[in-house]
């Protein structure tokens, strides 16, 4: 397992400096647009670079998790969650249990982000939450510890963040090249001499490059975690023994329609499934995050077996290609498939779901009255906003004083 | 959530086991499409099957509404077999709003009939019991 660790570092490393050299090369060009000096734009693309990856280093999982609102939770506040985290962090064989976050969104995903295995998170929506049963639940976590430990987190969180920033960066030069680049033109024009078409064919130069820096930036950043993502998946199996649990949750997640509010376009490649793919959009697109779900699905239902070499049988035989690290298959025992869970009853669906509701209420503090025919209130904090000193029941009548 | 009528906080009223969004000004309730769902699984398949029948409606005076999770316009819409119940429904499906007078209407017409539920289909009948208090209240004022 530790090669399959160390390909995916060195990989990623390399990742973090052809996005480094986008950056800089950006920095370039702007410099010479804007400053009239190439080196002036080279060091200040190089400062924001290593300030970025400075703070993509150690704030980078705080940065995510409260941009996607997330809200740490402690073992008595969603047992069942807490519960299976546990499950997973010694089936991954995790030292350090991460910290689990809850992100209060009807939509339906989850993300792991961190510096290491000792400084991780697991964040999941209130809504896919309250839509798993737990062997999906299962599933998905496994998925996210398998970023984990297979030190993912760092490189994507680091990944997202430089990502973002070159996004920014583009964004605003293409917005002061629109509506200032003709003014300034005209002045050197009168300012400089002889030399003008070399300088026109710099200018281009530097606008395709400013065009084409987020693009290519991006497709670095999908190409690198379209792979670690099938990694993920055949950890989670292994994790479970029962990929069937990842596949069934997937399906969940594919076919739902509501995105996560919070999503964005750097946060997207953390969630487990793109949270901002639009339903019909073409599964094999190149800008797709994730790897098709539906793909994804098949592979997982095609294992004969739930480890590593029953993973990778499964994806050579659709993508004739090879998946796993040669050397996290050599030696590894087969495991066998585990038996599902009993299905779970209705009651107990609605049981999981009034779990999950009672901690969304109580994080956002909301004030719960406990009618005595039964039925239950939940006020607002900011109940004020229409000056009630009762309340009444809208089942029985009856009225609580507040 | 806020009242797509009066902008404000919403109460949350959770009633056999299924949470409903209920302003305290305006009395009109939201109906989230995954409680709808855990209400509709609860119901089993016979009892649910007619109450999801909605007509779409494209004239009404009523005014239009935004749909408080995803600010879309919602499509009016009528509910049950005998189409008087008019609601609001979110076109990407996260969820259905009753407006207040509506309710008070489900709820009223269902304590006039002395069989109570019986032919009212699963959804009506369960905002009819749920708010119950809601009509005694109309008709005292």
């Amino acid at each position: 397992m530790w090669e399959q660790i160390r390909s995916n570092q060195v990989k990623s490393i390399i990742l973090v400096v052809l996005m480094g050299v986008v950056l800089l090369a950006l920095g370039y060009s702007l410099g010479l647009l804007f400053l009239g000096s190439p080196t002036a734009g080279l060091v200040i693309a190089l400062v924001v670079w290593a300030i970025m990856n400075l703070i993509a280093y150690f704030q980078g999982d705080s940065i995510l998790l409260s941009i996607s609102g997330a809200r740490k939770i402690g073992p008595d506040d969603h047992p069942r969650l807490y519960n299976v985290v546990e499950e997973m962090k010694i089936a991954s064989g995790l030292e350090k249990m991460p910290d689990v976050y809850i992100i209060d969104d009807p939509a339906l995903n989850a993300f792991a982000t961190g510096r290491d295995a000792n400084h991780a998170s697991v964040a999941i929506t209130s809504g896919l939450l309250q839509k798993l049963n737990r062997d999906e639940l299962q599933g998905v976590i496994g998925h996210e510890m398998a970023h984990i430990k297979n030190r993912d987190v760092l490189l994507m969180s680091m990944l997202a963040v430089l990502l973002g920033t070159i996004v920014i960066l583009a964004w605003y030069a293409s917005r002061i090249l629109l509506f200032s680049g003709a003014a300034r033109g005209g002045s050197r024009r009168s300012s400089g001499g002889g030399g003008g078409g070399g300088q026109l064919i710099i200018l281009a130069v530097a606008i395709v490059l400013m065009i084409l820096a987020p693009i290519f930036a991006q497709l670095i950043y999908f190409a690198v975690s379209r792979r670690r993502e099938y990694l993920a998946d055949a950890s989670s199996a292994l994790y479970n023994r029962y990929p069937e649990g990842l596949a069934s949750a997937l399906e969940k997640l594919a076919s739902s329609d509501t995105r996560v509010k919070a999503a964005n376009q750097a946060t997207a490649p953390m969630y487990t499934v793109n949270p901002l793919q639009k339903k019909g959009m073409a599964a094999t697109s190149l800008t797709a995050t994730h790897p098709p779900v539906a793909e994804r699905i098949r592979i997982l239902r095609a294992m004969g077996g739930a480890s590593y070499r029953d993973y990778e049988r499964a994806y050579a035989q659709m993508k004739q290609k090879h998946i796993v690290p040669p050397t996290a298959l050599v030696g590894a025992a087969p495991v066998p498939l585990r038996a599902a869970s009993p299905e779970e009853a209705v009651t107990e669906k609605v049981e999981h779901a009034r779990d999950t509701s009672d901690l969304m209420w109580r994080l956002s503090n909301y004030r719960t009255i406990d009618c005595p025919c039964g039925a239950r209130l939940r006020l607002p904090p900011n109940v004020k906003q229409i000056t009630v000193s009762s309340i009444k029941c809208p089942h029985c009548g009856r009225v609580h004083a507040v | 959530m806020r009242c797509p009528v009066c902008h404000i906080d919403m109460m949350v009223v959770e009633y056999e086991k299924i949470e409903l969004d209920h302003c305290l000004k305006c009395h009109g309730t939201w109906f989230d499409a995954s409680e709808l769902e855990l209400l509709l699984a609860t119901m089993g398949a016979d009892r649910a099957g007619p109450a999801l029948t909605l007509t779409p409606m494209t004239s009404t005076v009523e005014k239009g509404r935004r749909c408080p999770i995803c600010r879309k316009k919602m499509d009016k819409a009528t509910i049950g077999d005998e189409g008087k119940v008019l609601i609001d429904t979110c076109p990407r499906g996260d969820g259905l709003w009753i407006d207040g007078g509506e309710l008070v209407h489900i709820v009223t017409e269902l304590a006039k009939k002395s069989d109570g539920k019986l032919d009212a289909t699963g959804i009506i009948a369960f905002l009819g019991s749920a708010f119950a208090a809601e009509g005694e209240d109309s008709e005292k004022s």
